[in-house]
């Protein structure tokens, strides 16, 4: 497999040039949702809480869609086909340029959540409640990503976005239903139960397998269409 | 203290901020070591002596409320310097080498000598304080509950990454024009305004103020450092433009002492606990803007020659405020027990704790790879 990296490198910065501004603001938005938490009032904690979860759902949900849906609407495809890039090197510049722009935020503010549960009186065993929550953000990211690297058509992939991304809503719920990841999460001490650890594996493992599927079926493509 | 480092420096040199760092930091060790003796603080630094007098009080927290701006300004100042030299990545390259990589790995290693030397001292020493009866006490239940993890005296560095991070936002948003418009007002405009801007940082913790030691931003603290930092990367390349204060350093510094007294009146004893009242912040934020510029301005004027002394303490500065506190409380504990009078323990625990910092820099950093790091 040939891949040409310095144009798959310049692909990728030019993806996070243009991303740049929007990742700033979500950054500067995820500190700020930060400091709320540090004021340690139930007010600022709610408040704090749901900014984390918008800013990182917005971050997802911007990162796939300016890099690939705008890019497509825009027609930057044709400027990428008179590079020297075969469509194998187009998409790992893809998925790379977005798993980077999605993922500074999303590993700033997951690490600022487990510093929130782990320095505050909170109990502990939340961390693995948020792991989960951002374990999901992950999935639907992943999948999200997939379809817009696979379907052209806009209504689906804003299907998919906000689809994923919504249904945190009844993961959240159903999560509540198990009671081996209900009950720990309510003591001081960080028990990951079976259930629990299956469905993080499950998470990150689903993520894998949908964007490596991802690459290969592109990297299979002798054309870019 | 980091924020400067020997290749973050031009070849013309700004001796007077190297001065001023060194200065900076050797007030750093005293104020620490003298926080021993403050009855201000007695209730809550662990190696507080039993002996204890309120000039200490008087004397330290002047310097500290302009202490920590001006290390804040200064770092501002050389990160304007790296960033126009390197640019963006160049920064946060150097960023990642000299200040998360030191963080990351002195925070474990500061933290747990820190907790061993409390804990050695919260069984052996007799003449204990508040503090370290409260972590006796603790210590004896049966299963002591875990302490959240916290930046300890570290948390100058995780704010600097913090002010990093921020630099970068703001220019990536193309925010950056808001400070160079401000600073076109002038000096004495920025001199009336930034007061008023840290007034409500002050307001919202407790006086004198703690370290803001949590691992979550403290908004007081973004407040309080922030504005200082960007005063900083404002200054760079045209420090002159403090010369028109120049007629006004001894009324300020008349006017600082003033609101220093009435700032002494304020406080109380148990003022560290109480949310602070909207004059006594004011006149923080007075004493902390005003003070930092006139240091400042001082600096400017009288450290500007240079000193192999001054030079090679700060060098040495950012190695010394890493290991300062751990050598420290290692020294001040065994002397809760000792008969000396204060001034005689001060005086030991700061000499030894300036000697050991700086042997070990010698021994450590000085001709080591580690220079390029904490050197």
């Amino acid at each position: 497999m040939n891949l040409n990296r310095p144009v798959i490198r310049l692909l990728i910065l030019k993806d996070w040039q243009l991303f740049e501004k929007q990742l700033a603001a979500y950054v500067l938005a995820g500190l700020g949702a930060l400091t709320l938490l540090g004021l340690a009032r139930p007010w600022a904690f709610y408040l704090g809480s749901l900014a984390l979860i918008v800013v990182v759902v917005a971050a997802a949900c911007f990162a796939i869609s300016n890099s690939l849906l705008v890019e497509r609407k825009e027609q930057t495809l044709a400027f990428v086909m008179s590079l020297p890039v075969s469509p194998l090197d187009f998409t790992i510049s893809k998925l790379l340029g977005n798993l980077l722009t999605f993922g500074v935020p999303f590993c700033v503010l997951l690490l600022g959540t487990l510093v929130v549960i782990l320095s505050t009186p909170l109990p502990d065993g939340l961390v693995i409640l948020a792991t989960l929550l951002f374990g999901h953000i992950l999935l639907a990211y992943s999948v999200s990503l997939a379809v817009a690297m696979q379907v052209e058509s806009e209504g689906w992939n804003t299907f998919a976005m906000i689809g994923s991304m919504v249904l945190v809503n009844p993961f959240l719920m159903a999560l509540g239903q198990i009671e081996s990841i209900q009950g720990p999460i309510r003591q001081d001490a960080i028990a990951w139960s079976l259930p629990a650890a299956l469905i993080l594996g499950a998470q990150l493992l689903v993520s894998v397998v949908v964007l490596v599927h991802t690459a290969w079926w592109h990297g299979r493509k002798a054309a870019f269409y | 203290m980091p924020g400067v480092s020997p290749d973050a420096v031009p070849a013309d040199r700004i001796h007077a901020l190297d001065h001023l760092r060194a200065l900076a930091m050797l007030a750093g060790v005293l104020f620490h070591a003298a926080l021993a003796y403050s009855p201000l603080l007695a209730p809550v630094w662990p190696p507080a002596d039993r002996q204890t007098w309120w000039g200490v009080d008087a004397l330290i927290w002047l310097p500290h409320l302009v202490r920590m701006p001006l290390f804040f300004l200064i770092a501002g100042y050389f990160t304007a310097s790296l960033l126009e030299r390197r640019g963006m990545g160049g920064l946060a390259r150097q960023r990642a080498r000299r200040i998360l990589l030191p963080f990351l790995v002195a925070w474990p290693l500061v933290d747990g000598s820190l907790a061993l030397a409390t804990e050695w001292a919260a069984s052996a020493v007799t003449q204990s304080s508040p503090m370290l009866r409260l972590i006796r006490d603790w210590l004896a239940l049966p299963d002591p509950p875990g302490l959240p993890p916290r930046t300890g005296h570290l948390w100058f560095l995780y704010y600097l990454l913090l002010f990093g991070v921020v630099l970068w936002a703001v220019r990536a948003l193309g925010w950056g024009g808001g400070l160079a418009r401000l600073m076109a007002r002038g000096p004495q405009a920025v001199a009336g305004l930034l007061p008023l801007v840290l007034w409500p940082g002050f307001m919202a913790t407790g006086s004198p103020h703690p370290a803001p030691e949590s691992l979550l931003p403290e908004a007081w603290a973004l407040a309080v450092f922030g504005p200082f930092y960007a005063l900083g990367l404002g200054l760079h390349g045209r420090l002159d433009w403090l010369t028109p204060l120049r007629p006004w350093l001894k009324p300020a510094a008349a006017l600082c002492l003033g609101l220093y007294a009435v700032l002494l009146d304020h406080w109380t004893t148990d003022a560290t606990v109480a949310r602070t009242a909207w004059a006594t912040a004011l006149l923080e934020a007075l004493i902390a803007a005003w003070g930092t510029l006139l240091a400042l301005a001082l600096g400017l004027r009288w450290l500007a020659r240079p000193s192999p002394l001054l030079r090679y303490l700060s060098a040495s500065a950012y190695w010394t405020y890493l290991v300062h506190l751990p050598l420290l409380f290692a020294l001040q504990y065994p002397m809760m027990d000792l008969g000396w009078p204060w001034p005689l323990k001060f005086a030991t625990a700061v000499s030894a704790t300036t000697a050991l910092c700086l042997l070990s820099y010698e021994l450590l950093v000085r001709r080591t790879p580690l220079q390029r790091f904490v050197g």
